[in-house]
């Protein structure tokens, strides 16, 4: 009954304010920045099914995106984790910035992206996957006390083809903490909307409210060891629900392609998005 | 001058400010020319009007208003100056925007979407 009530509010508080369609990805990010004074919230999870023997986690997180100007949007992340018959906890915070250096639309867009993250061992959002994969067994107790101060920064490429984005991130990560040299990974994905038109009925369930796609990532090594080997890689399919005009659901199962891989991920996120926020302070500051 | 035509004269002026009658074209946000001889592929089509009005509600009313008038910085879209560009100008200029100018991109959006915005926008021609 409890569940049930909380859906209704999330659904019809989409029918607040005003919005965009948002891209359905969890890691691969999209040359699309956030609109200049537009302010986004996001509070999504990453669940995790580990091999035989290790607990299952998930590990909740908030994102707060802010388009500064058309091409330059930041983004702060609180995240958290908590695992079956262990403890949960908070995991750190991440700050990225992303860059769009040319305004116009080409055929292949580029952004780029640099992000300081300070967690904890424990961090397992898995906003992106580097380097070569890692065990789990420490409990949280232990792995909350290991701290990782990380430079990490993408390429963004990203196009729209015949209605399809298809967007290739390339990822090198640093741990300042630990010597652990360059870390690499990637990220892949395509999705489009399931309606090219858009009805002119007020409707939830419209075919335009939906986006649908697949997305691939993993990490490749680092300087000491490039490559596959002992490397994590997901692909899964992703989906997103506009519900309102400026509330949107997100959903991915992604399933482990190695050994090093959880088998299975499952991601869900909540999106809500305030316009011209940049514009109201700046008139409640007395600005123009 | 009684109350009410106090009040009269101040909601218009408030109608006459909130519009952007000001409003000038940035002169570098050209389109090419062989964008703007595309012509609109949802031409006549009257079903898709609907659609594009939808559209603009959820993009476009925050910064150019529910009658297209503008607010802000944003353009008139009643203007002649803006009516008298082809469809496929305004086609690019949806799809590209003009980020350093606050005109966000929108190619995020299926293409015929972009062009249902289009059909949408040339309901505020003023005959």
């Amino acid at each position: 009954m409890r569940g049930a009530s909380f859906f209704w509010i999330v659904v019809l508080g989409g029918a607040i304010g005003s919005g965009a369609q948002e891209a359905p990805y969890f890691v691969t990010y999209t040359h699309h920045m956030e609109e200049a004074g537009n302010l986004e919230v996001a509070v999504s999870s990453t669940a995790g099914v580990p091999r035989s023997s290790q607990p299952w986690f998930v590990a909740p997180y908030v994102e707060v995106e802010y388009g500064i100007t058309g091409r330059w949007t930041t983004e702060l992340y609180l995240e958290g984790q908590a695992r079956t018959g262990d403890s949960a906890i908070f995991t750190g915070w991440r700050l990225e910035n992303r860059f769009r250096p040319f305004a116009r639309e080409h055929r292949i867009n580029s952004v780029l992206y640099f992000e300081y993250e300070g967690i904890n061992e424990g961090s397992r959002i898995l906003k992106e996957v580097v380097g070569n994969a890692s065990s789990f067994e420490a409990p949280n107790d232990q792995l909350r006390n290991e701290h990782a101060h990380e430079l990490e920064t993408k390429l963004i490429l990203s196009s729209t083809v015949h209605d399809w984005n298809v967007a290739e991130n390339f990822i090198v990560e640093k741990n300042l903490s630990q010597n652990e040299g360059f870390e690499f990974g990637y990220a892949i994905g395509a999705y489009r909307p399931l309606a090219r038109l858009a009805s002119g009925a007020d409707c939830r369930f419209c075919g335009e409210n939906f986006t649908v796609g697949a997305e691939l990532y993993g990490g490749l090594g680092s300087t000491e060891s490039f490559g596959f080997r002992d490397t994590a890689h997901y692909l899964g399919p992703v989906v997103s629900w506009q519900i309102g005009d400026s509330t949107a659901l997100h959903l991915s199962p992604a399933i482990g392609l190695t050994h090093g891989s959880s088998p299975l991920l499952v991601r869900f996120g909540y999106s809500f998005e305030l316009r011209g926020l940049g514009a109201r302070v700046s008139h409640w500051l007395g600005g123009r | 001058m009684t109350a009410r035509a106090a009040f009269l004269i101040a909601a218009l002026a408030a109608i006459g400010l909130a519009q952007n009658i000001d409003y000038r074209q940035d002169s570098k946000w050209r389109a090419p020319e062989s964008a703007a001889v595309r012509g609109n592929p949802l031409a006549g089509r009257e079903d898709a009007v609907a659609g594009g009005r939808k559209l603009f509600q959820r993009h476009c009313v925050e910064c150019h208003g529910a009658d297209g008038t503008g607010r802000k910085k944003a353009a008139n879209l009643t203007l002649p100056v803006v009516q008298a560009q082809p469809d496929g100008v305004l086609h690019w200029k949806i799809t590209n925007g003009n980020p350093d100018r606050g005109m966000p991109s929108f190619s995020r959006l299926p293409e015929l979407q972009r062009w249902q915005i289009v059909l949408y926008l040339r309901t505020f021609k003023q005959p």
